[in-house]
């Protein structure tokens, strides 16, 4: 079984985990190598902030490998790591919808001074060099348009036409019924569409 | 099903046709409707652009934090252990299967020893042509030996050198010496060194 650097980059994603399960160092540094790039992008173009998608994807790394055990050969490894991390970039954007929600105020104060008092108080948002970079990695016309999509369109359509990965992994991937894939893959092409027409005119 | 060549393409169609599986009949709706056409060559170029927007890439760090923050399984630690264990019950094949393994080495086991237990005079007698074979066995190989070396041309020089008890004294010194030397020579060298070694220049 592979187990140098060079045979390490040859071997096959269930041989990789087979010598993590093993304990070896190098194979865990193997699937990050793999992975690391793919994830990142998915879970950047899903919550689109730099150092939280670095952080969604790591701990999607950390809970992915040390769980390494439970994971079933039978299914692939790329199914199952984008799978923690479209949960981990799911789960943040319904928790940030939840706060978004709360900015105005408490649904429970009924006066406008308790309205005044349970809202969040936001300063002027100076832009970071962070900001900067994300604005123009993000920018352009197509990404803009893909933020605009529904989280569930958003998911499919990076997994099926940036990721290339096929419909019944996506329906894997997401915990979906293949049908419910598809239809939400055409709906975001819809969308997209027409988002993008005005670029033809 | 058959389809009327009038029917618009569906989503899947236009998947199909991407693909470069449409059906006579719905390619030749296409080449006759410019609608669902537009509808078409507006997803393609679209899919091409969706698949050919940047890979991003994280901090250079990325890695070593990740690596940091995981805990590599111990194979010989408790949890390893159970987890072996776990895995081993976890079907009724895998049980099937431990259990089928078992029960061949436990039952060769214990064939071999009833086995052993009513075949002593065997067993015992097979001992004796072994030991018996061996030793005659050994006996000739040995004789083979010195008659071969006494054979040999140099063997009357070698016997002169050691008949006097002299020389024999001094050779069997020569040798000692020669053999503390040796293994001096040879735990220097496997000693690691004491101070710090300074790397070489390229």
């Amino acid at each position: 079984m592979a187990s140098s650097p060079v045979e390490l980059a040859s071997a096959t994603d269930q041989e990789v985990v087979a010598l993590a399960r093993h304990g070896q160092d190098a194979a865990y540094r193997e699937l990050v190598r793999r992975y690391e790039r793919p994830v990142f992008s998915l879970v950047y173009r899903m919550v689109r902030d730099r150092e939280l998608a670095e952080d969604l994807s790591q701990e999607t790394f950390v809970k992915a490998l040390n769980a390494i055990e439970s994971y079933r050969p039978e299914f692939k490894f790329s199914s199952w790591i984008f799978k923690i991390a479209n949960n981990a970039a799911i789960d943040h954007l319904r928790r940030r919808e939840l706060d978004t929600l709360s900015l105005d105020g408490s649904p429970h104060a009924e006066t406008p001074e308790a309205i005044e008092a349970t809202a969040l108080q936001i300063g002027d948002r100076q832009e970071t060099a962070l900001e900067e970079v994300e604005a123009r990695e993000l920018g352009g016309e197509i990404e803009t348009a893909i933020s605009r999509l529904r989280p569930e369109y958003r998911s499919c359509i990076l997994l099926r036409h940036v990721e290339g990965r096929a419909y019944e992994e996506i329906a894997e991937i997401l915990g979906l019924p293949l049908g419910t894939v598809k239809t939400y893959i055409h709906r975001a092409r819809n969308e997209l569409r027409l988002s993008l027409a005005h670029l033809k005119e | 099903m058959t389809r009327h060549t009038d029917a618009h393409l569906s989503a899947d169609d236009i998947d199909a046709w991407l693909a470069g599986h449409l059906g006579p009949t719905e390619q030749a709706h296409l080449a006759a409707c410019p609608g669902c056409l537009e509808t078409a060559e507006a997803d393609r170029a679209l899919i091409q652009q969706l698949g050919s927007l940047q890979m991003f890439s994280p901090s250079p760090v990325f890695a070593d934090q990740v690596m940091a923050a995981v805990s590599l399984p111990d194979p010989f630690s408790l949890r390893s252990m159970q987890t072996a264990r776990r895995r081993l019950f976890a079907t009724s094949r895998s049980v099937a299967l431990a259990a089928t393994i078992a029960v061949v080495v436990l039952g060769s086991m214990a064939a071999s020893v009833a086995w052993s237990l009513s075949h002593r005079d065997t067993i015992a007698a097979a001992g004796t042509w072994l030991s018996a074979s061996a030793g005659q066995w050994l006996w000739t190989a040995l004789r083979s030996t010195v008659s071969s070396v006494i054979e040999q041309p140099g063997y009357r020089g070698i016997r002169d050198l050691i008949g006097s008890p002299g020389r024999l004294v001094a050779l069997s010194a020569l040798v000692s010496l020669t053999y503390v030397g040796g293994l001096l020579a040879l735990r220097k060298l496997m000693t690691g060194p004491s101070g710090p070694v300074s790397h070489a220049n390229a």
